[in-house]
């Protein structure tokens, strides 16, 4: 199933509804929706903070299987960042050294289990999945 | 929905999922905290990294001044979140 959304902070509560709607719909159990939830939310709120003059609508479409729930995210007409590249994260420092934000990336890849990024002809591709059980 | 508020003993309670739509209404909020306080995280079902931001930005702050904020009745979800932060290091946080 999929549905495209509007590059604003305003879409999170439709692309919770839709998902949530989703999952329900298949009988996917409550533990491995927050990681969902919570990486849907990071990866699309990136695309919305940086290309912000970019008018496109963001496509999401969401699968489940027997075993694996498979989100895709394509944003159109963007530049390569490859979400997928190690970059370092302060998660250590004293809270005075402690830098605001720069965390999404980081939690995400502890909360779903693969995170794939693919760009072709300007358009970004992020794929990612987290097990049912 | 989100919603922020004090409780009856004065404590900050929070309540349904604290996303980046959010995070403006809860700054606001907690802008206006002085002092050492309790966050109740009992009806709290979400936070994102945005929702971190707000209380890491509080949390220095306060600390300016010698307090903080105490964070109790957290799910495990939010739990794992700020383990996987590092935020258990800056924050009390009362199972």
């Amino acid at each position: 199933m999929h549905k495209e959304f509007a590059r604003s902070y305003d879409s999170l509560r439709e692309i919770f509804d839709f998902i949530e709607a989703f999952l329900e719909s298949r009988g996917v159990a409550e533990s491995p929706r927050y990681p969902v939830h919570f990486a849907l939310e990071e990866l699309f709120t990136n695309m919305v903070k940086y290309n912000p003059g970019n008018t496109n609508d963001i496509l999401v479409d969401v699968d489940v299987d027997d075993k694996n729930i498979t989100v895709t995210m394509t944003d159109y007409d963007v530049d390569a960042f490859d979400i997928t590249e190690e970059r370092k994260v302060d998660t250590e420092s004293s809270l005075q050294d402690r830098p605001v934000g720069g965390l999404g990336l980081h939690l995400i890849r502890h909360m779903v289990d693969t995170l794939d990024y693919h760009y072709v002809d300007r358009q970004s591709r992020i794929i990612f999945t987290k097990g049912t059980g | 929905m989100f919603d922020i508020d004090l409780g009856e003993s004065g404590e900050i309670v929070c309540k349904g999922r604290l996303d980046a739509a959010q995070c403006e209404k809860a700054q606001a909020f907690m802008d206006n905290v002085a002092g050492p306080n309790t966050l109740d995280f009992a009806q709290l079902e979400y936070i994102s990294s945005a929702g971190l931001g707000v209380l890491l930005k509080t949390q220095k702050r306060l600390a300016e001044s010698g307090a903080g904020l105490k964070i109790i009745n957290i799910n495990n979800h939010i739990k794992d979140v700020f383990r996987y932060s590092g935020f258990n290091a800056i924050f009390d946080i009362e199972a």
